[in-house]
């Protein structure tokens, strides 16, 4: 999380795609830093899963990261 | 120890956490950078959403931290920031 | 409840009032004790806690040891320190204090204490903020933390906590909860108390606010038009004069780099203003603020005049206020440009460098529409003083030297396609550069140097800024 807020602090827009293990550490941080930087969370498990499954995880998150970079 | 400031604004924000960086409304004639943090398996969901982006026309550019294990350098930073328009950093597990 | 009858409050941290311990005792089946600092004194005599002061400030105490008549919980009459006659005839009690000194003097009450005072102003101005609070992440840089969100001007702020706030707060006499003005561009109605968290982050004293409450409401004038000034691609910014006797009060700078750097007062007011104009206002560059080039004075713009050393009336004087009234003129400021002039003995000869010097504001062929400020310094000063030239005659010289003729400054004339219409250009006659009140002048600046300051302003009129004087209430 800290390679998005110092990204974002240049007025770079970015997210960071993570495994829904993270979603309470990564709000935690967030809170610490005092930022709350956009993020999209995929299902967890990540390492035991196929190429096709991992393709699949991407498939479902494009949406999600489009919005996360593009709305206001 | 967590410090209390008073909101010196007007307030209409909504929240006081710092902004987030202003978005370009669409992702036609942007730059993407895709930074992998560098876990296994990661560069697998990096090259679809790398291929999902240039179906849509999207320039893409792929970078890689170091590790994993600590924020990324200031110079990978700054390549990034003066090449690209948005990032994307993935895949954290 | 103070009970009443006699009421003694003392603090052990206090000769005086351990000496009359035994003279407390003796008066014990008439007394309430309070002690300010340890209820474990005075030994034995039930004496009660008042660690927290409570009593003591009710009961107005300024020394100690006080000897309180109370009736329906005020006191009606007292004594302090301690004077055997004084004390026997108070307490219709004979033979006090036998073998101690007739009299000795009290102590200051902790009441007074600076801590003691600074709390509780803090705790009597905080029910009054109701500005949101904004927690910082534990991980967060406090400095960081500020330029993260937006409030900064590109300069490190000072943290607006509450305490420092409540402190501001105090530098007025207003309610935290009053508003001050409405600012452009949000139209956002500021209250002292956000004036004052901006002041904090500034770097203002206390006593410096109510110079900012009066600047914020000059420039939020129709008159002044803050909002067209941030909104414009011109140069300019709001600059501060101050008149009045409250610039040395605060130790203002009028001298010496009256127009630079390194004094607090000059350097906070200013850049307070120019901070509510961004956070509350909502005006920041890029967004509202589209100015082709700024200038530095966009930080921070604020000057006392120097009125002891002035051949003159004041600006604000000028300006119709009564001699020794404190004031803020606002005026639309571009940056400064310097005018020498070593040479001119005469104060025509002097008049006629500023006229040409003048005469190039904005553009030498433009006129009437851009205003402008003239700072003369002591040693220019000297030269109408020494003739006994008032500010009107001097007014007077350079309004017949700036009335420039028709042929030089319509569009095309020397040929330069800037200047002004044709229609306006009726060949043999002549056009003022500036319009009625589109020229101050002022009095500043160090005593060495035969410079004088041209500060260019912005446009007047029904789009531009007229400049505004307003009164410093405290």
């Amino acid at each position: 999380m800290h390679d998005t807020v110092n990204i974002e602090a240049t007025g770079v827009p970015m997210v960071f795609v993570a495994s829904t293990e993270f979603v309470d550490a990564a709000d935690a941080q967030a809170r610490a830093l005092g930022a709350d930087p956009a993020r999209v969370f995929v299902p967890h498990p990540i390492q035991d899963r196929t190429d096709d499954e991992l393709r699949a995880l991407a498939d479902d998150a494009i949406d999600a990261i489009v919005i996360a970079l593009t709305d206001n | 120890m967590s410090k209390t400031l008073l909101d010196p604004t007007s307030e209409r924000q909504a929240g006081t956490a710092r902004e987030r960086a202003k978005r370009p409304g669409g992702l036609a004639g942007t730059h993407v950078a895709l930074l992998d943090i560098s876990k296994p398996r990661g560069s697998v969901f990096l090259d679809r959403i790398e291929e999902l982006l240039r179906a849509r026309g999207v320039e893409v550019r792929r970078f890689n931290k170091p590790t994993f294990t600590k924020p990324a350098p200031v110079d990978l930073r700054h390549e990034i920031t003066s090449t690209c328009d948005v990032v994307i950093e993935a895949l954290a597990d | 409840m103070v009970p009443d009858g006699l009421v003694a409050v003392v603090k052990r941290a206090c000769p005086t009032c351990e000496l009359v311990a035994p003279v407390l005792a003796q008066l014990r089946d008439q007394l309430t004790i309070y002690s300010q600092d340890d209820p474990t004194f005075p030994e034995g005599l039930g004496a009660r806690d008042d660690t927290a002061l409570d009593v003591s400030f009710a009961l107005d105490v300024d020394t100690v040891p006080a000897l309180i008549r109370v009736e329906d919980g005020h006191a009606v009459d007292r004594l302090v320190g301690w004077e055997r006659s004084r004390w026997e005839k108070f307490t219709g009690v004979d033979d006090l204090g036998v073998g101690l000194p007739d009299w000795r003097p009290g102590c200051g009450s902790r009441t007074h204490d600076p801590e003691v005072v600074d709390a509780r102003l803090v705790a009597s101005v905080t029910p009054h903020l109701h500005a949101r609070t904004v927690e910082l992440g534990d991980a967060e840089d406090e400095s960081e933390a500020m330029y993260a969100r937006g409030w900064s001007d590109g300069l490190p702020l000072v943290p607006p906590t509450p305490e420092r706030v409540a402190r501001m707060c105090a530098g007025t006499t207003r309610h935290p909860s009053d508003v001050v003005a409405v600012v452009p561009p949000d139209l956002v109605e500021c209250t002292v108390e956000k004036v004052a968290i901006n002041a904090v982050m500034a770097g203002c004293l206390p006593e410096y606010l109510p110079l900012v409450l009066a600047a914020l409401e000059a420039a939020c004038t129709d008159e002044f038009n803050v909002h067209g000034l941030l909104a414009t691609t011109w140069f300019s910014g709001p600059l501060v004069v101050v008149n009045g006797p409250i610039a040395r009060a605060i130790g203002m700078n009028s001298g010496v780099n009256a127009l630079g750097q390194g004094n607090r007062a000059n350097a906070t007011i200013g850049r307070a203003l120019q901070l509510v104009i961004r956070n509350v206002g909502g005006g920041r560059p890029g967004e509202v603020d589209r100015a082709t080039f700024g200038n530095p004075g966009k930080y921070t713009f604020c000057f006392a005049e120097d009125e002891t050393g002035s051949p003159w009336e004041s600006l604000a004087v000028e300006r119709g206020l009564p001699a020794g009234t404190n004031s803020v003129t606002l005026f639309a400021a571009e940056g400064v440009r310097g005018v020498v002039d070593q040479l001119s003995r005469e104060p025509e000869s002097l008049a006629r460098t500023y006229a040409a010097c003048l005469r190039t504001v904005a553009h030498p062929k433009n006129i009437f529409v851009w205003d402008a400020m003239l700072v003369v310094s002591p040693e220019h000063g000297r030269v109408f003083r020494d003739v006994g030239w008032t500010k009107a005659r001097l007014r007077e010289e350079l309004d017949a030297l700036l009335l420039l003729p028709a042929e030089d400054i319509v569009r095309g004339a020397s040929g330069i396609a800037e200047g002004m219409p044709e229609a306006l250009c009726e060949p043999g006659t002549t056009l003022p550069k500036f319009r009625p009140g589109g020229l101050l002048i002022a009095h500043a600046g160090g005593g060495a140097g035969l410079f004088s300051a041209i500060i260019g302003g912005w446009a007047s009129g029904a789009v531009g800024s007229e400049p505004v004087t307003r009164e410093v209430r405290t």
